[in-house]
């Protein structure tokens, strides 16, 4: 494998992992918020703001992935030709974002959905279920930034 | 978590909801300051009720209402709950009872109690059953039950068989399909009924002056008290079950309860008691995320 490829895997890591853990955070709130709007539906704007805060990740996720196709030259005017260990620092470089990004959208959904029974019980402490929801959101961020400052370093 | 719990997300979330309109204390207060049972109802059409009472022809008939709506909740709990088979164990402890108002209609020529719609088994066919004296029909366990009670009955006339025969048969029932489906939470809710239910017999068989024999036919297996530590207390006061429990989960509702039964003579307090404990174990049924509990939680919340 060369080392394009190899970034290339770190790239799809990245935009994958995170994604998926988006997407199962961002699926468990909309079953519960289906369940509460069922019976209440004047409650859909709450629960919408809930349900889009684990989608965060998979937005980092592909943000780290850009980078990486940005530094690597597949989006821009010429594709570097990298050697096999620069090509796995950047896959090295993904880890973080992937793994993090991958559980931390998975227990922010989890938050999230209580909150939504949180809302359903008491609609104007809607803040404070966020609040919760926002410090998994923490973890997230110093991932993304631990990938983007490794990305950054990486000498070509 | 060998069970991936967020699979109730969505009844979670629905059982939150309707969780709000449950009747609270002050919809309660209001109804008791309520002039007549037509102002009463109209508080309470204000809650989770108001489909059962639309139905309603006769005011009077609250009865009814109840029992309507425990089969509505019934209905929904099932539908929604991803897991059906787990509720239906919560609905055989109706068909169990709508067995024994059959048979006790039939051997004491009196209809006691109303029959419930929310058993899983079909009515008709249970009593056809149990009036044909054909119990074929019926599950195996249940079969077993009402044709030992058949016989029994013509053996000794003891109307009291049924409750026995029966008792034994559901709580056997229900915490072996709680350890089948391997739902430790159910399993935890049943034993604590028959521990309850235990102490109440030793209770009641040593207030009457009963033997042990008594004791051994009505005690019910699977508690997490052995039968052999509640006949040794038939022999001592009652005083001494305070002191037995006293290192138990059951201590606070035995001093109470137990010496309440002993002062005043009746069991009203210990019932009280026990409904209370029944709904403690299930309070964290109110903030656990997701999984079974809160879905048991409501309906428990509306069965007393």
């Amino acid at each position: 494998m060369t080392g394009t490829e190899i970034a290339l895997i770190g790239a799809a890591l990245a935009v994958g992992l995170a994604g998926i853990g988006s997407a199962i955070g961002v699926g468990i709130v909309g079953q519960s918020a289906s369940g509460l709007v069922t019976e209440d539906p004047d409650k859909f704007g709450q629960t919408l703001l809930l349900q889009a805060l684990p989608g965060t990740q998979g937005i980092y996720g592909l943000l780290a992935g850009f980078i990486i196709m940005q530094n690597i030259g597949i989006i821009g005017d010429e594709l570097l030709v990298l050697t096999v260990p620069q090509g796995y620092a950047f896959l090295m470089a993904s880890i973080p974002i992937a793994i993090v990004g991958l559980v931390s959208g998975i227990y922010q959904g989890r938050v999230s959905a209580s909150a939504v029974g949180l809302v359903a019980k008491r609609p104007e402490e809607l803040g404070k279920g966020i609040v919760y929801a926002v410090m998994v959101e923490t973890y997230a961020v110093l991932a993304l930034l631990a990938t983007i400052m490794l990305l950054f370093g990486i000498p070509l | 978590m060998s069970i991936d719990d967020t699979i109730y997300a969505y009844a979670v979330g629905r059982i939150r909801a309707l969780e709000t309109r449950l009747v609270d204390r002050a919809r309660l207060e209001r109804m008791i300051d309520a002039s007549s049972a037509e102002e009463a109802l109209k508080v309470l059409a204000e809650s989770d009720y108001a489909n059962a009472i639309a139905e309603l022809t006769d005011v009077h008939d609250f009865e009814s209402i109840l029992a309507a709506e425990l089969k509505n909740t019934f209905d929904l709990i099932f539908d929604i709950s991803p897991r059906p088979e787990l509720i239906s164990i919560m609905a055989l402890r109706y068909d169990v009872h709508n067995l024994k108002v059959l048979f006790k209609a039939k051997y004491l020529g009196v209809k006691s109690d109303l029959l419930m719609l929310v058993g899983s088994l079909d009515l008709d066919k249970m009593e056809y059953a149990v009036s044909e004296d054909d119990y074929l029909d019926l599950p195996p366990m249940l079969r077993q039950a009402a044709e030992g009670i058949s016989e029994d009955f013509l053996l000794n006339r003891d109307p009291q068989v049924i409750d026995l025969y029966l008792d034994r048969v559901l709580y056997d029932q229900l915490v072996t399909s709680a350890r089948e489906n391997g739902s430790k939470f159910l399993e935890g809710l049943f034993v604590r009924q028959i521990d309850l239910t235990n102490l109440r017999s030793l209770v009641r068989v040593k207030r009457m002056g009963l033997d042990r024999e008594l004791l051994t036919k009505i005690f019910l297996p699977h508690g997490s008290i052995q039968l052999d530590r509640l006949t040794a207390m038939l022999d001592e006061p009652l005083e001494s079950l305070i002191t037995m429990l006293s290192m138990s989960d059951y201590a606070d509702l035995a001093a109470e309860g137990v010496r309440d039964w002993i002062d005043k003579g009746t069991a009203s307090r210990l019932e009280k008691l026990s409904d209370d404990y029944i709904t403690a174990y299930l309070k964290p049924s109110k903030w656990t995320p997701f999984g079974l509990e809160p879905l048991i939680g409501y309906l428990w919340a509306k069965e007393i």
